[in-house]
């Protein structure tokens, strides 16, 4: 196994007497996508301003391609992508003036900001002013201006939040192209469908501690349980029939629902990542 | 800190400054500050007479008038073409200066002058005109006048209001361009986290706070040029007065720095600058008002950069006389910065904890 692009180890952070961050670990390899999950106050987004910079951890380690957060390194730095939850841009500017600008403060002289408009479908409105996109693609400028300086670690806050589902597809489909590249992806969101669908592992985070970290698979063979819904024709109504796979005589109990002329349908039913959150914290992604 | 970065990000500034509003007031007001004081006390737009001269010979009056300073002379060569022009008034008086007038008069043939008045003129610019021709036909004949005339002055022999108000003038550019363009620059980069987003790039916290204030000194070195250049007070020694007006400009842009890294929004930045501004203004209302103790004004930070620029432009004194005030400008410049950065560092954890 290569080096990992993000080592996290022991991380701590307190806005005065409260604890944001409680001794947080884990690491991120190259090309991989580790869901960040947790509800608002979590310390998601305390975590990611300690491994861009933003914040010093006052006590831990973290490292970014093998070196020290802490150092300011701006080797490091050129190789982030960062979208943060704010949308962040340049009203004033284009969307082409805005990626050419970053794209200087990387030092890259012949950027392709275009192409990369053109990525997350925005190269018809390049010189347009930001001031006058909506917030779903100021949402895909955010994520372009991430992608412009082909980074080998991204940080993307919420990418996706309050989206519509087309907006929110397109996103995802580029997350998963920057990880096929071999981008280290630490994706930070309390949608558990965006987690579940596009993450490697997932780190759920409560109250500054990270309390599962797992592939979703895992998590949810370890915590859930995996149930059967059959829905059957009663006369005019329609009745349904909820069983675990694994409970003693469910097998002869599907054969017999399937072998019934009111049968309508069966679907296997697994818990979602955000069950298994509730049940290992006692609380929901959304507080 | 690059210089690179520096320049990648005062570029970026400069291109979107005349998509600011702040940017264009700071390049407006200096212009519409000349214009109201110069047509409320100035001479900005008094009518200079205007003489046409129809000279047969070379004539000492015609060598004189044109050399003075106050009188439009519009130099003819045909009779008629004077009459016309100030019978349509675009001369207030028109002069016909026959070969060998001067001669004339100092052998005292008295030759006869033609002397043209426009009906249209101003009663001030015609006296003028009247009183400044007689007086050199005396000076011809090399006649005394048969009086003797005792001007007595009233009031203050000093400079007129209109160059009193320069300092005010300039104040506004500097601090308008040099203190509060790349403060609110800055407050508005941190409300709209772009501050945040080019921090987390290889650019450094002191490359964006160098750059602001870049912008600052750029911006009011232009401008107080040009307000003294309006006024009409960059002289001849225009290479020291830009130099005063450089080491000015800094003391404001580092001003305009450190407001912007302690004001966490622009409601605060438009506080400080109305909190301090009398504080800023008071050395500039010591030159309108001289016989006001002018010891008070060194009280004031930006009277150690007012009173260069009132030497050296105004006063057409050197440089060198005004090297002790330089270097208190420079010494407060220093000291702004190192607050700058120590302020700055604090503002980083302010944004991030936001």
């Amino acid at each position: 196994m290569s080096e990992p692009a993000i080592q996290v180890q022991d991380l701590h952070y307190a806005y005065g007497d409260l604890q944001a961050v409680k001794g947080i670990s884990f690491d991120v390899q190259p090309g991989e996508i580790l869901g960040f999950l947790g509800p608002n106050g979590a310390g998601k987004s305390t975590t990611i301003k300690m491994l861009t910079g933003q914040l010093t951890p006052q006590k831990g380690t973290a490292r970014i391609l093998g070196k020290d957060v802490t150092k300011d390194d701006p080797e490091v730095q050129a190789q982030i992508g960062v979208c943060f939850e704010e949308k962040n841009l340049y009203l004033n500017m284009t969307a082409l003036e805005n990626l050419d600008f970053f794209a200087s403060l990387f030092g890259i002289k012949d950027a392709d900001s275009l192409e990369v408009l053109r990525r997350v479908g925005l190269a018809d409105r390049a010189k347009d002013r930001v001031s006058s996109f909506s917030k779903g693609m100021r949402q895909r400028m955010m994520i372009s201006r991430a992608f412009i300086n082909k980074p080998r670690v991204l940080f993307l806050d919420e990418p996706t939040d309050g989206l519509d589902p087309v907006t929110s597809a397109a996103i995802r489909k580029t997350i998963k192209e920057e990880a096929e590249r071999g981008a280290a992806v630490l994706l930070t969101t309390h949608d558990m469908f965006e987690a579940d669908e596009l993450s490697d592992r997932v780190a759920f985070i409560n109250e500054g501690e990270v309390v599962a970290l797992d592939t979703p698979e895992s998590l949810k063979l370890k915590y859930g349980t995996r149930s059967v819904k059959v829905r059957l024709r009663n006369g005019e109504d329609v009745r349904e029939e909820r069983f675990e796979i694994d409970a003693e005589g469910a097998s002869a109990r599907l054969a017999e629902l399937a072998a019934s002329p009111n049968l309508m349908t069966i679907h296997t039913e697994e818990a979602t990542l955000e069950q298994i959150f509730i049940q290992l914290t006692g609380r929901g992604l959304e507080g | 800190m690059s210089l690179s970065r520096m320049w990648k990000v005062l570029r970026k500034d400069l291109a979107l400054g005349p998509r600011s509003p702040i940017f264009l007031w700071a390049i407006i007001l200096p212009f519409a500050l000349t214009l109201i004081l110069q047509v409320a006390f100035g001479s900005l737009f008094d009518p200079q007479p205007r003489l046409g001269i129809v000279d047969d010979g070379d004539s000492y009056i015609t060598e004189s008038v044109t050399d003075m300073d106050g009188v439009d002379v519009t130099l003819l060569e045909d009779e008629a073409e004077l009459k016309r022009l100030v019978e349509e008034n675009d001369l207030d008086a028109g002069l016909i200066l026959p070969a060998g007038f001067d001669d004339a008069v100092r052998d005292g043939e008295r030759p006869e002058l033609q002397f043209f008045i426009g009906g249209e003129s101003y009663a001030s610019n015609r006296i003028i005109l009247t009183v400044t021709t007689l007086d050199l036909v005396r000076e011809i004949e090399g006649s005394e006048a048969p009086v003797v005339v005792d001007i007595v002055n009233f009031g203050d022999a000093g400079l007129p209001i209109s160059i009193r108000l320069v300092p005010v003038i300039v104040f506004y550019a500097l601090v308008i361009a040099g203190l509060f363009v790349p403060g609110s620059n800055l407050v508005e980069e941190k409300e709209h986290g772009t501050l945040m987003a080019m921090l987390v790039t290889p650019v450094k916290t002191a490359d964006v706070l160098v750059a602001k204030w870049l912008l600052g000194v750029l911006l009011a070195s232009v401008m107080a040029v040009a307000s003294l250049a309006l006024n009409g007070v960059l002289g001849s020694n225009w290479f020291e007065v830009i130099l005063v007006v450089i080491v000015a400009a800094m003391l404001s842009a580092a001003l305009g720095v450190v407001a912007g890294v302690f004001a966490k929004d622009s409601s605060i930045m438009f506080g400080i600058v109305k909190g301090a501004g009398i504080f800023l203004f008071a050395p500039a209302i010591f030159y309108v008002f001289p016989e006001w103790p002018q010891w008070i004004a060194k009280l004031f930070p930006l009277y150690w950069i007012i009173e260069p620029i009132w030497q050296v432009s105004v006063m057409g004194e050197s440089i060198g006389t005004v090297t002790g005030e330089l270097a208190i400008a420079l010494g407060i410049t220093a000291a702004l910065g190192v607050l700058a950065a120590w302020l700055a560092r604090r503002m980083q954890a302010q944004m991030a904890a936001q």
